[in-house]
């Protein structure tokens, strides 16, 4: 079934007339991914890519009700309002393309979101995609999904959108292929976090092993290792942390993503790779080695 | 994210009808001199850098008269704290503390909430004495004046003065939030001896993310950021000024290492933090770290690569991303091609490896192949990208053959 998209999957995206938005909606299109409708507010009745564009959500709503899926493409000042557009029209899960979103509007949606039990994947991320299904939100993948991006068994966690191009493309050079990946955001703050994904990976059947890419900061990872730990996920994972170099250097210093800070000893790679090897994860110490250990675990 | 000295913060401060006092910021000795007319003594001498815990590192003096003050103040002056030269001194009266406290507001990136942090023991020792009382806060809610009071009663503060604590900490986290702060400190927050309060030290920084709507603020000249450590260098403020000269069309950022060789051209916030592991695993030495994405402007490749290259010491650059989703790999091309030309660099003598994978990237390997520069798409992995540079400079500059 992958994770979080499927075939039931209805997509619309807020802020559908910009021009990022615009070029995903063709993209998708191309790709063989369905979107019901679009919203911007005053430009009801217009097409994108020949997606009809409404003026508010409820309005896409009322023509198209089994939408049950929100791209959100607007400015990181109208972010906060989006969401809850979404949120109270009911939508089970908004992806968030958009970057730079204030901390203040993340954590006040976020915890909105998690009182009405809806899904928020980003903000500041890149896509989902589930090759099986045709399925993918956002720009993950570009106008060349088949690249990164073919059917098979793996799912994917990256804290970086480009990441989780190249490492969807190096579990397709080790033979394999892609269940659903899933770029995380990153943010300080977002929405589903890897042990929620690897929760959902762990009941997914078509999902037999995970790869998962991670920066300095966070306790994702800990809280992943603990997890394992408890023997709560049996699927092999394979972990490649980025940014050891990042340990050298001032801490409460930011490299590349927002999110990406090492601040009162929490969140160094080090301490990371520590928690996931002790857990049984398996850890790469070159990104190359990722293509041998898939081979060794998933066999060929 | 926009760190502040003390005096702008102070200033907001007082907009907002907090207690602070009357103050000045002398840029030479000459106007420690005539502020001191203004001010009752004892002063007190600050320096003014975007930073904590100043006292402890010399940077708080205080003057009796005016041959004192001007003795620290050239003491001050002369100073470096972390890195950051003495440019500003706050001068105000000193005030006659009964009793410090401290109080800070952040957010939490595990709780996932903003939280107050209060202690009865606040000032130059906070961090040792560790007694701190941490409460999170409900966003929805906001923080009311009950539940600071809650709060201070759990680090022991009693009396008459709970009311108007309370009230004052519930207000400071109304400012944090208007300001889209990230981090508010108030240390030490004085109880004087006349059993008022006042604001003695603060420290506040803010999300640069909402700078559309702190436009007031953080049109400021910003000192600090959390992309840096130190102060800015010349060519770090250059970086900068080219990613702000097209705010919308992709980011490109740059951090000087203290030494290296290999200018770091690579793209990716993910991609990136690899490829300088990787570099280093092999035995290579990086100048800078830097990042670009988000489908940058030819223009702004060109401005990122110039400043990489400009450094020096900088003799070989790398230039490499993950697979692209929508950065158009041959805008890359054009803007390193032409840094590269303007600077007069020959490929032939000065190595080079590119791993450009993505978007448009036929183009992209026409222009470098134009410019006899080694190209890659993904034929190689991120790992054996870095590995060849490594090589490459071995090879040109004969690494390892160690004769020294």
């Amino acid at each position: 079934m992958a994770i979080l998209l499927n075939k039931d999957t209805k997509i619309v995206i807020q802020g559908i007339t910009g021009r990022e938005a615009s070029m995903v909606t063709r993209h998708t299109l191309c790709y063989g991914t369905p979107i019901l409708a679009g919203v911007t507010p005053g430009k009801g009745g217009e097409l994108v890519e020949g997606v009809l564009v409404y003026d508010s959500l409820q309005c896409a709503l009322n023509d198209n009700p089994s939408i049950n899926t929100s791209a959100i493409y607007v400015p990181p000042a109208f972010v906060y309002d989006a969401v809850l557009e979404a949120i109270y029209n009911k939508i089970k899960l908004i992806f968030i393309a958009t970057e730079n979103v204030p901390q203040k509007d993340a954590i006040k949606f976020l915890i909105l979101a998690r009182k009405n039990s809806v899904k928020i994947v980003g903000p500041n991320s890149v896509g989902i995609i589930s090759p099986k299904y045709k399925m993918k939100i956002g720009a993950i993948g570009g106008d060349k999904v088949e690249r990164c991006f073919v059917k098979g068994p793996v799912g994917v966690i990256s804290r970086s959108g480009g990441m989780t191009a190249e490492i969807s493309f190096m579990v397709k050079k080790a033979g394999f292929g892609i269940s659903t990946a899933v770029s995380i955001g990153g943010d300080p703050f977002i929405g589903l976090k890897p042990l929620d994904l690897l929760k959902l990976f762990e009941e997914d059947i078509e999902t037999k092993a995970v790869v998962m890419f991670s920066e300095p900061g966070t306790n994702f990872e800990e809280e992943v290792a603990q997890f394992l730990y408890e023997k709560k996920f049996t699927k092999p994972l394979i972990c490649f942390i980025a940014g050891k170099f990042t340990e050298n250097l001032p801490e409460d210093t930011v490299f590349g993503h927002a999110g990406a800070m090492i601040s009162k000893g929490i969140g160094k790679p080090s301490s990371k790779i520590n928690i996931l090897r002790e857990s049984g994860a398996e850890v790469a110490n070159k990104f190359d080695d990722i293509i041998i250990i898939l081979k060794r675990l998933l066999g060929n | 994210m926009a760190r502040f000295t003390e005096d702008k913060i102070k200033q907001f401060l007082k907009e907002d009808g907090f207690p602070v006092n009357d103050f000045y910021v002398a840029k030479s000795i000459n106007q420690v001199k005539e502020y001191v007319n203004n001010l009752d003594f004892p002063i007190v001498l600050k320096a003014l850098v975007p930073l904590g815990k100043k006292g402890k590192a010399g940077g708080v003096l205080f003057a009796n008269n005016l041959k004192e003050a001007i003795k620290n103040a050239e003491n001050l002056f002369t100073m470096d704290i972390r890195n950051y030269p003495v440019k500003k001194i706050l001068m105000e009266k000193k005030v006659d503390i009964s009793k410090e406290l401290y109080l800070s507001f952040t957010y939490d990136r595990i709780r996932e909430a903003p939280i107050l942090m209060v202690s009865s023991k606040g000032g130059i020792n906070i961090e040792e004495i560790g007694d701190i009382y941490e409460y999170p806060i409900d966003t929805i809610l906001g923080l009311n004046p009950f539940e600071c009071r809650t709060a201070w009663i759990k680090t022991g503060v009693t009396g008459k003065l709970l009311t108007t604590l309370g009230e004052l900490t519930s207000k400071f986290y109304d400012f944090f939030v208007k300001y889209d702060a990230y981090l508010l400190e108030i240390n030490p927050l004085a109880i004087t001896t006349d059993n008022e309060l006042k604001i003695i030290g603060t420290l506040m920084g803010v999300d640069d993310a909402a700078s559309f709507r702190q436009k007031k603020i953080l049109n400021m000249d910003q000192i600090g950021t959390e992309r840096y450590w130190k102060p800015l260098t010349e060519r770090e403020r250059k970086a900068i000024e080219v990613n702000e000269a097209d705010p919308y069309r992709g980011t490109a950022r740059y951090t000087e290492m203290p030494s290296g060789d290999i200018g770091f051209m690579c793209g990716g916030g993910g991609a990136s933090l690899l490829l300088f592991d990787e570099l280093l695993a092999a035995g290579g030495k990086p100048a800078n770290y830097s990042e670009f994405g988000g489908n940058p402007t030819a223009e702004k490749v060109y401005g990122l690569c110039k400043v990489i290259l400009s450094k020096p010491g900088v003799k070989g650059l790398f230039v490499a991303q993950n697979i692209t989703n929508n950065t158009q790999v041959d805008l890359v091309a054009e803007g390193v091609v032409r840094a590269i030309e303007e600077l007069g660099i020959n490929p032939d003598n000065f190595p080079i490896i590119v791993r450009e994978a993505g978007v448009n990237e036929e183009r992209a390997k026409i222009i470098f192949d134009k410019y006899n520069i080694e190209y890659y798409s993904d034929e190689i992995t991120l790992t054996e990208a870095a590995e060849k540079m490594v090589e490459k400079m071995k090879r040109f500059y004969k690494y390892g053959n160690t004769t020294e």
